[in-house]
């Protein structure tokens, strides 16, 4: 179907591009694309594609908007604070471009639902914050054959990679594997606003190009851009003939979730406590379990407030500091929403320490279920 | 012989927040010591125990990919960490 009058008017500039043209147009409206994460990167980058006009654009998250996200995700208003954040986008976006389709996913990927999910799209854009999700996404994306432009930040600095199946690495011949923990996060080292700003219009520059079949992906090369120098470097990158998921011999011939890429022996010798059992431990007098609290939240967020006795370890620095961890006591990991106590559990569990325990659902269930005083500091 | 090291934002908390600093060395094993003698714990961050390059660090000499520590770096050379990212 030819150009409406309104979508002529809307995409002229668009349309004055000799290598684009009404055909360029017409494919970006036929394409569907996938945005996983609609935070600092799935913001700009969503914005960008809508306007120009994909046809079908995805937004997947199953967060809420929290006030300390609007520094950067600029698909969010202040009045949006609280909402889950798939439908704040949702109106946004066709507020701008009425002639797009928005489908909004409030979920959590896994191995059992990401193939399902990303089977319908054309590409996907993988701006997610967990080092876990964005190997489901590249080992989903590689077993479907999507293409798949990936980008990640931290402070001021951010990569970019486009993974093209077939034609070149995948994020795991980048890095074949990464622990949640061995990297920080934006919530614990912080991020320039703008940063992800830069990342997520290149991420939509490379959808772009590649769904209305222009120019030349960011293919093999690794961009790394550092807003504080203002460089930006592009460093080769080869496929690995022993990836664990596009290699000659792969082992991943299906998702899997972080728990089974993980050492199942050290997820088994995890203890799991909810809130009500931690609380339990923590009354019981003369009891024979010496308890541990290790809060691995950043310091800003433990010096809000921590559970009586917890002592602070960030998670970053928990690998070199293991050895404060008293010999004979259980130690107790303590964060925001479990995540990074997980994490943290894994980490010791492997380095040997016994019973690591962690509270499930972190403090948000210390404070919904047993204290609704404490106050638990924004991620 | 000495170069040029490109600290990846992660690491910067060894380097009080410098991206670039010099190092010396004539192998990328050598530049890591002499990295690891004055901003102590970085090298274990990028390199485990068995002096394997950690699977979320590449290393490049200039523009090409380090596979084992024992190759030469030139005078000169820049020596690029890169660590992956997970902020979104």
């Amino acid at each position: 179907m030819a150009l409406s009058a309104a979508e002529l008017a809307r995409y002229h500039r668009h349309l004055a591009l000799p290598e684009w043209g009404a055909a360029g147009q017409e494919r970006l409206r036929n394409a569907r694309a996938l945005v996983v994460g609609a935070g600092g990167l799935g913001s700009p980058a969503a914005l960008y594609l809508a306007a120009a006009g994909v046809g079908t654009l995805g937004l997947l998250d199953c967060d809420r908007v929290e006030l300390s996200n609007l520094q950067r995700q600029v698909l969010f208003a202040t009045a949006d604070v609280g909402r889950p954040k798939v439908e704040a986008a949702r109106e946004r976006l066709l507020a701008l471009n009425p002639e797009i389709a928005v489908r909004a996913h409030a979920l959590t990927l896994r191995a059992d639902n990401v193939l399902e999910t990303l089977r319908d799209y054309d590409l996907v854009l993988d701006g997610t914050d967990r080092l876990a999700t964005r190997y489901l996404v590249n080992d989903a994306c590689v077993l479907l054959g999507k293409p798949l432009v990936s980008a990640a930040i931290h402070r001021f600095e951010g990569h970019a990679m486009t993974y093209l199946p077939g034609r070149g690495p995948c994020y795991r011949c980048l890095f074949p594997e990464a622990e949640e923990g061995a990297v920080a996060s934006c919530a614990e080292a912080g991020v320039l606003g703008v940063l992800p700003g830069v990342l997520g219009a290149i991420q939509a520059t490379e959808a772009i190009k590649i769904l209305a079949g222009i120019g030349e992906p960011l293919l093999g090369r690794l961009a790394i851009y550092d807003a504080l120098e203002l460089r930006l470097l592009e460093l080769p990158v080869s496929r690995r003939a022993d990836c664990a998921v596009c290699g000659g011999n792969p082992t991943i011939t299906a998702p899997q979730d972080a728990a089974q890429a993980c050492d199942e022996a050290a997820l088994r010798a995890i203890n799991r406590l909810s809130a009500a059992a931690l609380r339990e431990l923590l009354g019981s007098e003369g009891r024979e379990t010496t308890l541990v609290l290790i809060d691995v939240r950043e310091p800003r967020e433990f010096d809000t407030r921590h559970l009586q006795g917890a002592c602070n370890i960030p998670l970053a620095q928990l690998e070199r500091r293991l050895g404060e961890l008293a010999g004979g006591a259980m130690p107790v990991f303590l964060c925001r929403s479990g995540r990074r106590s997980l994490a943290a559990c894994a980490l010791a569990a492997r380095a040997g320490v016994a019973s690591p325990a962690h509270l499930e659902g972190g403090l948000l269930a210390w404070a919904a279920e047993i204290d609704p005083d404490f106050e638990v500091a924004a991620g | 012989m000495s170069c040029t090291v490109r600290i990846p934002s992660p690491l910067r908390s060894y380097t009080a927040g410098a991206g670039t600093v010099a190092g010396a060395g004539g192998t990328v094993a050598e530049v890591l010591s002499d990295l690891e003698r004055r901003f102590s714990g970085i090298r274990f961050r990028m390199v485990d125990e068995q002096n394997r390059i950690r699977p979320h660090i590449r290393l490049y000499v200039g523009t090409s990919e380090v596979k084992a520590l024992s190759e030469p770096v030139g005078s000169g050379a820049t020596v690029h960490v890169i660590c992956a990212l997970s902020g979104g």
